[in-house]
């Protein structure tokens, strides 16, 4: 199924790589102070986007929230 | 079994050993390969490659070696960086690190790049062209390392000078003596066991002593300063680090750019391709790292029995990651060994193969590669080739020593 969802980032395995900002700047920011990872507020990925952004993500910090609202 | 020999250093000279690796990458399960006194397993399939790389924790880079080469316990331990840790020493160091190297940091330094870029292909299509490995590839990422870094310009010879020594030192053979450059320790506890690495770290710590006395706009300062929640890089972990920025920062490009050159030379329709829609630049990009993949492997150790490929892994065997194989693989590349700058999916592994180790510098060295590319095709020139390439002995890096390469308007 297609579908907007939400994503989520695991702080303890992101080592701030910045590939997924690289990939939506829109949805993904480094924090400035631990350069971790964290997804904006409400943002959301059309799931097939989603998945090809949780694959290339080198340290599998990145999983979609299964139960998304809107997915 | 037939005797496939992917590992020895002048087979190198002649070019990536393609056959050798496809007919590996085409045996069912796994092939062990003879090294020394053992051998390594040679993992060539892009699935594969993957696999190794997404489960550090099976896969370790801590264990033995990352080279195919061990290294004795005290060796390693002192000449550790980033490449030869596993979580959670690899966590804590790479956030430090990364902190300096995001995708918005290496916009910052565009305008350098660019400087950099103009000034050496105005030189390069001054003099008609020359030895592109010379006058363009090489000195293009030392310079902006070097820039990035806060090192002055008149010192990037001797640390390009460093760097070929280090690369020597992952084929035939140091050249130098073991008391080169000043050096006292053993070479076996330095990197690439080379003495050029004693007057890299030397290098590094007077940067460092001098950005502690008085902070710059620049990497080192940014390095020696990075602190999250009070931790900090140690000295050593510091020295460590610069050997690594300055060796990784510059042979890898380099190669990429070489090899970029080279393909352009011989297949001018993809230049012409990318001359007549500069919107494929991006692709080009890519196309141009998958193909040169700079770096030919990184070997990972078995932290204890597994199963890869169908095929059964001891504890402590060597697990060899050929990233130049999994990047001609044809179950994902459609035909592999063609150049081709209009590759809209290209998942390649000259990067690594999709795991934490992922290159520090990727965003950096596609900016230096793209900005070259709009300068070369800004200025409507073409290059030429006009002499076989001189290739380096070694199964470590895909390097070329000289390049001579024409310029047509």
């Amino acid at each position: 199924m297609s579908g907007a969802v939400h994503l989520t980032v695991d702080l303890d395995r992101c080592i701030g790589i910045g590939q997924c900002e690289m990939l939506e700047p829109e949805v993904f920011r480094l924090d400035d102070e631990d350069g971790i990872s964290r997804v904006a507020d409400g943002a959301t990925l059309d799931r097939a986007r989603a998945a090809e952004v949780v694959e290339r993500c080198p340290s599998m910090a990145i999983s979609i929230v299964e139960d998304s609202p809107s997915g | 079994m037939t005797t496939i020999d992917i590992a020895t250093p002048s087979l190198y000279l002649d070019g990536i050993p393609h056959e050798g690796f496809t007919r590996i990458r085409e045996t069912e399960g796994l092939v062990w390969h003879p090294y020394g006194e053992s051998g390594f397993w040679a993992v060539t399939r892009h699935a594969d490659v993957r696999e190794v790389s997404r489960n550090p924790e099976v896969f370790s880079s801590a264990i033995g070696h990352t080279n195919l080469w061990d290294l004795e316990a005290d060796a390693l331990e002192i000449r550790r960086s980033l490449i030869d840790s596993d979580a959670p020493d690899h966590t804590r160091l790479r956030r430090l690190v990364s902190k300096v190297f995001t995708p918005k940091a290496t916009r910052g330094w565009e305008d350098t790049v660019r400087r950099i870029t103009t000034e050496l292909v105005d030189g390069f299509v001054a003099t008609g062209g020359g030895d592109w490995v010379e006058m363009l590839a090489a000195p293009l990422p030392i310079r902006v390392i070097m820039a990035i870094l806060g090192v002055p310009d008149e010192d990037a010879r001797y640390l390009v000078e460093l760097t070929d020594h280090l690369v020597e030192g992952t084929g035939a053979g140091s050249s130098l003596p073991d008391d080169a450059y000043g050096n006292t320790t053993p070479t076996r506890l330095l990197p690439f066991n080379s003495p050029a690495s004693h007057a890299l770290y030397e290098y590094a710590e007077r940067m460092r002593q001098l950005r502690l006395a008085e902070p710059a706009d620049d990497l080192v300062t940014g390095l020696v300063r990075a602190d999250i929640g009070g931790d900090r890089l140690s000295a050593a972990e510091y020295r460590n680090f610069f050997q690594l920025l300055v060796f990784a920062g510059n042979e890898t490009t380099r190669t990429a750019i070489i090899h970029g050159g080279l393909a352009f030379a011989q297949q001018p329709d993809q230049w012409d391709a990318l001359r007549g829609d500069p919107g494929l630049t991006g692709s080009a990009v890519e196309e141009v790292i998958r193909w040169a993949s700079p770096i030919l492997h990184m070997r990972r150790t078995a932290s204890r029995d597994t199963v890869l490929a169908g095929t059964a892994i001891a504890a402590g065997d060597k697990v060899v990651m050929w990233y130049a194989a999994a990047n001609r693989d044809p179950e994902v590349f459609d035909e592999p060994f063609r150049f081709d700058v209009t590759r809209s999916d290209n998942p390649h592994f000259a990067f690594g193969g999709g795991g934490p180790h992922f290159c520090l510098g990727a965003f950096l060295a596609k900016m230096e590669i793209q900005v070259l590319l709009e300068e070369m095709v800004g200025r409507g020139i073409r290059l030429e080739q006009r002499a076989e390439p001189v290739r380096l002995a070694s199964n470590f890096v895909h390097g070329v020593e000289s390049l001579q390469l024409g310029v047509m308007a």
